[in-house]
């Protein structure tokens, strides 16, 4: 019941219909705060619109009241009837709003705050200067009110005007949070860069919100002369917009009702204040923050979660979905020699693929291949510097997302960018035309959503909030987000990560069945078996270049292929010369260790133990749970659950900082230094932890041993190559004097001089005794060095051994390159 | 039940909450909160029925802030009247209270607080504070709602020449009109000033004093060397003093309160310019001498009262009586804006004896209840039919001291 | 006269730039800012005033344990303020400080005392003639210690192990908690200095102006807005921003009059924000999808 359609209208009609009853029972000074509150809700009704549904901050609202108030107060001293003003302030309010949204598009976070701020300030002073128009720092003194078929309005009926707007535009907010428009709103702000994939300007949308906002708040503005007979800038003070701003937030932003119960707060309370006099504005300071304290989502939204949960859905009906998606004949999109560069550094450099209608085009290639990047550019998120993009005729190199979008090319993101705040059927509805803001709905666009989810193979409830949802069904649920739009392309960014293989396999059915519908279907992807089993072509790329092109067959027999992904045998790291022997007390142990991001746990019961001077392996596909292990063991990932011990003290519940200064360093992958910092500053820290002081014989001795370093070591580390950052990344672990170092993915992204350089590195710090515990993709590198490995699947260890059983074991080039 | 007695109700809805445990999102502290907020909403529409056992006065004034202290001055001099008034029997057999309210010198909130203390309250009368666009703004409210205005200490003019049919604005206070003759009869008499130059708070009180002084002037048949203005907030007045300056000025009319005041001063310093200020009363609001520096004691404003080397009998007994009240005051430097206690303290005795002859507590008696005040030998002078239907100030020109700052005390210049 | 404007500006631009350099400090350690910056502007001056002036302690004492009192005024405000809400996601912190900030100031409005209070100095008693303008010795002192801050902070940052802490915590959080560092513990430091840095312009320009309860405020405001003009993530563009707004505002108060000083100042904000979106010297953070 609480949770019907109807329940919000009758709820907006029944508090309505309360303050009008209040009104015609009270009298005097009553109908003044009852008028003010209600004023106070529709104006943070309009802050509700762009702090609530859109997420942008405003702390110039009451320069929109204000605009509104002067607006009313100046027409109706000019004669003008206060039933014209009304409207005139709330256009006069949405012109400004839309105009200040210029600027206010182009910042963001608190540079957003800032600029309204200024905008208050502006209001509040260009008021004071305002002369006689404004009446300057005197202000207005309105005299006779308005009226309405000869019958005066004094303060009984401006209070009842003021309740009845405020219903109105609480109903109004209800209603606009529903709507294409309202959704769209709150796409923007769960994720502006899907919005904008799905066609939506955000730009368009945010200044739609800004003048919306400014309207309602010029509204509320307007009643304000007549009701205080007096205005003045000082009416308007910046603590006047701090007041709306918490009246949404002690309220509930978001919330159809948290602005009346901010309202209320923030008029009522000061109120009851009144008599402490001069103690008030402390008191109001102190229970402001025992709010915030208490109800840090606001009282409506805490009350909100009370609510029963909903009945049951009933079962739909899966209609067919291809004639929603089938596209006869259409035209392939043409990549032609494309490339972008970041600061000098050629992140995607020539890559020309055609991608068929009909047909899966896969894009592989190890970390930092560039795969993403060409994806970015097809879909407009950045700017190619060189080449064509061609769909139907008509060039897309450079356009914006959203313009791309509405030509018919949609994608996925390598993690999911789900409108969390709307339901799961609202974020495929809302992608069912894509770009328009105003439509009606329709009556078959729920019966064609459903039909899409059902399509992609998800099976959850239609009303559940997407952010909600475990892992898989936001994968699913994407996918039938980006086919609403009826694309002729459709790219989907490795949407197997951290999926099952039973799921992976089921996903690569759903891809088949797409392509089957006439779409091109572009896959970026790095689990080999879907991508060897899905596709009609593939292009691998390394380094930012095409390096080979064919079909699966084909390409996974190409030794360039081999070599990219499972590193050259060529290096000079040598295994150990005796086989390692040393005590059985595990430096490091874990056991049934399980985490995760959110609901879906990405490690699942894992074991492990590395001995002292050992140094071990742990192998796996990429999305197999290595840096998450890394990660759990070092302590950035909390919480976990399971045990892990170091030199037997129980860590797992302990932070990051504590660990380190328990004598376990991670070089991280990414490397991870602090690139304002000079080479030898990023080393000093390295000993931060360590109880032991530092020698600065010590950091001599490093540096012999990274000759490269020696020569940087008074530059930035942000101007390092990767390579010698990677040096610098060890060198700082090895400062901690770690009892055990780990190194997680050490030769991501670096030349193959530069890999042969950092292993014959490793295996000599291996030699010199120091334990280690080994992640990297190139599994053959990582098994010269080590003593034993542990193979991973899914969170589990599926196979552990010494170094040589595990190089020589096919299945290890299986859960890297699928089975053959 | 008044405000007051419902503070302890206003304090106890907050209870629940602190005590409340941390967890949220569990049950019993979100129902504790929405009880509360229920309570909340009741407690705030619970207006209306008061008994009434007392008479009460509604103080709207600054009593934070910059201005803060001239709310506490306007306080103690109206507790003691009241202390008074009530030691003897009070006023129609019933005592008076004292219902003040903050408006922190921003106008609009001494309007709501005006509305509050009226409608919610049901004050006999308002009195006002120092600033005079909070009074600008709270008088037409009163006229309208005819609830006599009692002004102890914003001088600007339209305050009760506010040109309303009705008029309930009363005070007893200077009035800028006849203050800024007084400022220009004053620079020329002492000063031999030609050519005076105007440095303004650009506010209302400000623009009061700017039409005041241009008709002064004008009157005095005197040129303006120039007007200038600053913010209530500016720390440098140095380029506005400049031009005046160099518009030739011999003498300078400084219209501020007092932060803004001695910054003018300060200035004045700096640039090295020795040039005689003839001040409104801005200066007595604080402690001037001490934030201007030695060059305070150069400036001499107005008054229209001081305890200083004042041997009249009232005012010993009204010092003696003072300290007694508030043991806060120990020197008279405590006493420093004696204006605020003086007026505050006549207008009371003369409110009291406008209710007593109206015989009634009701708005337009009470204000004709002021026109029939005979005789009321008050701290100030002894007024003698001091209010009469256009005639709504107690106080003139006869009544103006010139004073300086002389060791943390307002004395009379010349003394 | 327009050498006065331009030490005048000079001055109080040096000042916003050290408050600022509060804001900026904060930002870049846990992305938070204190709206209250503006009450430890006052709280430093009131602090100095009570034990220097009431109490009569010698100055250097005053001044330090005021300095000291700023320090831990940050760190309550941390722990209280922002940490709590920082450690929901949620963004309430901002109307924290700024509830906070209300308090304090009152607080110290019914402890301190209502009317404004003269902090003196001996290098604000007898002004000094220079190129034909009146100046306070103070007002040449305060550009010189407030760039001379900025600097040392610069310094500290670069060669105190504290320093490099905090740069390491602002570059790469996680990283620093490898290197063993307690991350909480360095934010909490980081409101310790911001508010110490505003304790620090509070007793500067306490001797010019006046001492009061609400004397911060607005210094709090602009010292935010010069913040963002500089860009916050940049302590160069902050301190140089807070130069630039104070020759303005000195500039325009000199030749259109303080009435349209707010109006043209903060025009030019939103102008210059239009254009540079991540302030003077910001940044722009990179778009990853």
């Amino acid at each position: 019941m609480l949770r019907s359609p109807l329940a919000m209208p009758l709820a907006i009609a029944g508090l309505t219909l309360a303050g009008l009853a209040l009104v015609m029972v009270s009298s005097g000074y009553a109908h003044f705060v009852i008028a003010l509150v209600a004023l106070t809700a529709i104006a943070g009704t309009g802050l509700n619109v762009l702090l609530g549904l859109t997420g942008l901050m405003s702390f110039g609202h009451a320069g929109f009241y204000a605009i509104g108030a002067y607006a009313s107060a100046i027409l109706t001293l000019a004669g003008v009837s206060f039933w014209l003003a009304l409207p005139a302030a709330a256009l006069i309010g949405a012109g400004i709003g839309g105009l200040l949204a210029i600027p206010a598009m182009r910042v963001k976070g608190p540079y957003l705050a800032m600029v309204t701020i200024a905008f208050g300030f502006i209001v509040e002073h260009g008021l004071i200067e305002g002369g006689a128009l404004t009446g300057g720092q005197n202000g207005l003194v309105v005299t006779g009110g308005p009226t309405l078929f000869g019958h005066a309005f004094l303060e009984r009926e401006l209070a009842l005007l003021s309740v009845l707007g405020a219903g109105g535009a609480l109903y109004g907010f209800h209603r606009l949070a529903l709507s294409r428009l309202g959704r769209a709103m709150r796409a923007v702000r769960d994720a502006d860069v899907a919005a904008a994939s799905l066609g939506f300007d955000p730009v368009r949308v945010k200044t739609l919100a800004f003048a919306i906002s400014a309207a309602l708040t010029a509204l509320a503005g307007a009643v304000l002369p007549p009701l205080m007979l007096f205005i003045a800038p000082s009416s308007f003070p910046f603590s006047q917009s701090i007041l709306f701003v918490l009246s949404v937030v002690v309220g509930g932003a978001g919330t159809v009702l948290g602005p009346l119960v901010g309202a209320l707060v923030t008029v009522l309370l000061p109120e009851l204040l009144a008599g402490l006099a001069e103690y008030r504005l402390l008191f109001f300071g102190l229970a402001t923050l025992v709010v915030l304290w208490l109800v840090p989502s606001g009282l409506i939204g805490t009350l909100a979660r009370l609510l029963p949960k909903p009945a049951p859905e009933p079962p739909r009906p899966s209609p067919d979905v291809t004639r929603l998606l089938y596209r006869r004949g259409g035209e392939p999109l043409v990549i032609e020699g494309i490339g972008i560069a970041f600061g000098g550094i050629r992140a995607a450099e020539g890559v020309s693929v055609t991608a068929a209608p009909g047909a899966v085009t896969s894009l592989i290639g190890p970390n930092g291949a560039g795969k993403t990047t060409v994806l970015n550019m097809v879909s407009g998120f950045y700017r190619p510097d060189a080449g064509a993009i061609r769909l139907a005729g008509a060039d897309l190199a450079g356009a914006p997302a959203h313009a791309i979008a509405r030509a018919g090319i949609a994608r996925t993101y390598q993690t999911t960018r789900l409108f969390g705040s709307l339901s799961v059927l609202d974020n495929v509805v809302l992608a069912l035309d894509p770009g328009r803001l105003w439509r009606w709905p329709r009556a078959g666009d729920a019966r064609d959503a459903a039909a899409l989810l059902d399509f992609a193979g998800y099976e959850g409830r239609l009303d559940r909030p997407a952010g909600e949802l475990p892992h898989v069904d936001r994968r699913l649920v994407e996918i039938a987000r980006a086919l609403a739009g009826r694309p002729r392309v459709l790219l989907l960014d490795e949407p197997a990560a951290g999926l099952t293989r039973a799921d992976t396999d089921a996903l690569g059915g759903l891809l088949r069945r797409i392509a089957g519908c006439g779409i091109a279907v572009v896959l970026v992807e790095h689990d080999m078996p879907l991508v060897m089993s899905v596709s009609d072509h593939v292009l691998v790329m390394d380094a930012g270049r095409p390096i080979a092109a064919g079909t699966p067959a084909a390409v996974r027999t190409d030794p360039a292929v081999l070599r990219a992904y499972l590193g050259g045998a060529d290096t000079p790291a040598r295994p150990r010369e005796t086989p390692w022997r040393g005590p059985a007390d595990a430096v490091l142990f874990a056991q049934g260790l399980t985490a995760g991001y959110g609901a879906a746990p990405v490690l699942d019961a894992l074991a492990l133990e590395v001995r002292p001077g050992e140094t071990v392996a742990l192998l796996g596909a990429n999305g197999a749970g290595k840096s998450t292990a890394m990660r759990s063991l070092a302590g950035l990932l909390r919480p976990v659950t399971g045990t892990i011990l170091l030199d037997d003290v129980a860590i797992a519940a302990l932070p990051a900082h504590r660990i380190a200064r328990l004598g376990l360093a991670l070089v991280p992958e990414g490397r991870q230094v602090f690139p304002e910092l000079t080479v030898i500053e990023n080393m000093r820290l390295g000993a931060h932890g360590r109880a032991e002081a530092l020698d600065p014989a010590e950091i001599e001795a490093l540096l012999d041993r990274f000759p490269r370093l020696r020569e940087r070591a008074g530059s930035r580390a942000g101007l390092l190559s990767g390579g010698e950052q990677q040096m610098l990344a060890i060198a700082r672990g090895l400062m901690a004097k770690p009892r055990i170092l780990l190194l997680d993915e050490p030769s991501l992204g670096l030349a193959p001089a530069m890999i042969n350089a950092l292993y014959a590195v490793v295996a000599e710090l291996r030699d010199q005794g120091v334990t280690i515990l080994i992640v990297d993709q190139m599994a053959a590198l990582a098994l010269t060095v080590a003593d034993r490995g542990y193979v991973l699947e899914q969170g589990r260890v599926v196979t552990a051994g010494s170094a040589a059983e595990l190089a020589a074991d096919k299945a290890l080039e299986a859960a890297y390159l699928g089975a053959a | 039940m008044n405000a007051q007695a419902m503070k302890p109700q206003a304090l106890k809805t907050q209870a629940p909450n602190a005590r409340a445990p941390k967890a949220e999102g569990r049950r019993s502290p979100t129902r504790r909160l929405a009880l509360g907020t229920v309570a909340l909403i009741g407690l705030g529409l619970a207006s209306g029925v008061h008994a009434a056992e007392t008479l009460k006065i509604g103080l709207v004034t600054a009593l934070s802030g910059q201005s803060a202290k001239s709310g506490e001055a306007i306080s103690r001099g109206i507790g003691l009247a009241i202390d008074e008034i009530n030691a003897a029997g009070g006023v129609l057999g019933q005592p008076l209270e004292l219902v003040a309210r903050d408006d922190e010198a921003n106008p609009s909130k001494g309007v709501l607080a005006a509305r509050e203390l009226v409608q919610r309250v049901g004050v006999v009368a308002l009195v006002g504070g120092l600033d005079t666009p909070v009074s600008m703004a709270i008088v037409p409210i009163a006229n309208q709602m005819k609830v006599p205005f009692l002004g102890p200490w914003a001088a600007g003019t339209g305050i009760t020449r506010n040109g309303a049919a009705d008029n309930y604005a009363f005070r007893v206070s200077a009035v800028d009109a006849l203050v800024d003759e007084a400022l220009v009869a004053y620079a020329v008499k002492t000063y031999g000033a030609k050519k005076p130059g105007m440095i303004l708070v650009n506010n209302a009180w400000g623009e009061s004093n700017e039409k005041g002084l241009t008709a002064a002037l004008k009157g005095a048949n005197l040129p303006a060397a120039g007007i200038e203005k600053f913010e209530a907030s500016d720390v440098d007045m140095v380029p506005q003093l400049t031009r005046l300056k160099e518009a030739g000025a011999d003498a300078l009319f400084m219209v501020g309160n007092v932060g803004p005041s001695a910054q003018v001063v300060k200035s004045l310093d700096r640039m090295g310019w020795s040039v005689p200020v003839v001040s409104h009363w801005g200066p007595a609001g604080g402690r001037f001498d001490e934030l201007a520096g030695p060059s305070a004691a150069k400036v001499h404003f107005i008054q229209t009262f001081t305890f200083a080397g004042n041997a009249s009998p009232k005012a010993t007994a009204v010092l003696t009586a003072l300290k007694a009240k508030y043991p806060a005051i120990k020197s008279m430097a405590d006493v420093t804006p004696a204006v605020g206690i003086a007026n505050a303290y006549d207008a009371t005795h003369l409110l009291a004896l406008a209710i007593k002859a109206a015989g009634s507590a009701k708005g337009p008696e009470v204000r004709d209840g002021f026109y029939k005040v005979a005789t009321y030998p008050g701290l100030i002078k002894t007024y003698e039919k001091p209010f009469a239907p256009g005639q709504h100030d107690a106080l003139g020109p006869q009544d103006y001291v010139f004073t300086r700052f002389q060791n943390g005390e307002i004395v009379a210049v010349g003394n | 006269m327009l050498t006065g404007t331009l030490v005048s500006g000079l001055g109080l631009g040096s000042m916003y730039g050290l408050i600022a350099l509060g804001f900026h400090v904060t930002y870049v350690v846990s992305g938070t800012v204190n709206f209250a910056q503006g009450s430890a502007v006052t709280l430093g001056a009131v602090l100095g005033y009570a034990l220097g002036v009431t109490l009569g302690w010698p100055m250097p004492l005053a001044v330090l344990l005021a300095l000291a009192g700023c320090a831990l005024l940050g760190l309550v405000v941390e722990r209280l303020l922002v940490r709590p809400f920082v450690e929901r996601a949620s963004d309430s912190w901002l109307l924290a400080t700024v509830a906070g900030g209300i308090v304090l100031d009152n607080a110290i409005l019914f402890t301190f005392g209502k009317e404004p209070r003269s902090l003196p100095s001996v290098l604000a008693t007898r002004p000094v003639e220079i190129l034909g303008t009146g100046l306070y010795p103070l007002q040449l002192v305060i550009p010189v210690v407030g760039l001379g801050v900025a600097f040392a902070i610069r310094t500290v940052f670069r060669r105190t192990d504290l320093g490099r802490v905090l740069l390491a915590v602002a570059q790469n959080a996680d990283a620093a908690r490898l290197m063993g560092i307690d991350v909480r513990r360095t934010v909490a430091c980081a409101y310790a200095l911001s508010a110490l840095l505003a304790g620090v312009a509070g007793l500067l320009i306490a001797p010019l102006f006046s001492v009061s309860a609400e004397m911060g405020t607005l210094f709090g405001i602009k010292a935010f807005a010069v913040a963002i003009l500089g860009g916050i993530g940049s302590a160069t563009g902050v301190v140089l921003a807070g130069l630039l707004y104070g020759l303005a505002e000195a500039l325009v108060t000199a030749t259109l009059g303080s009435t349209y000083t707010q109006i043209v100042v903060f025009s030019v904000i939103i102008l210059a924000l239009a254009l540079r979106p991540d302030g003077l010297l910001g940044r722009a953070a990179v778009n990853k999808v």
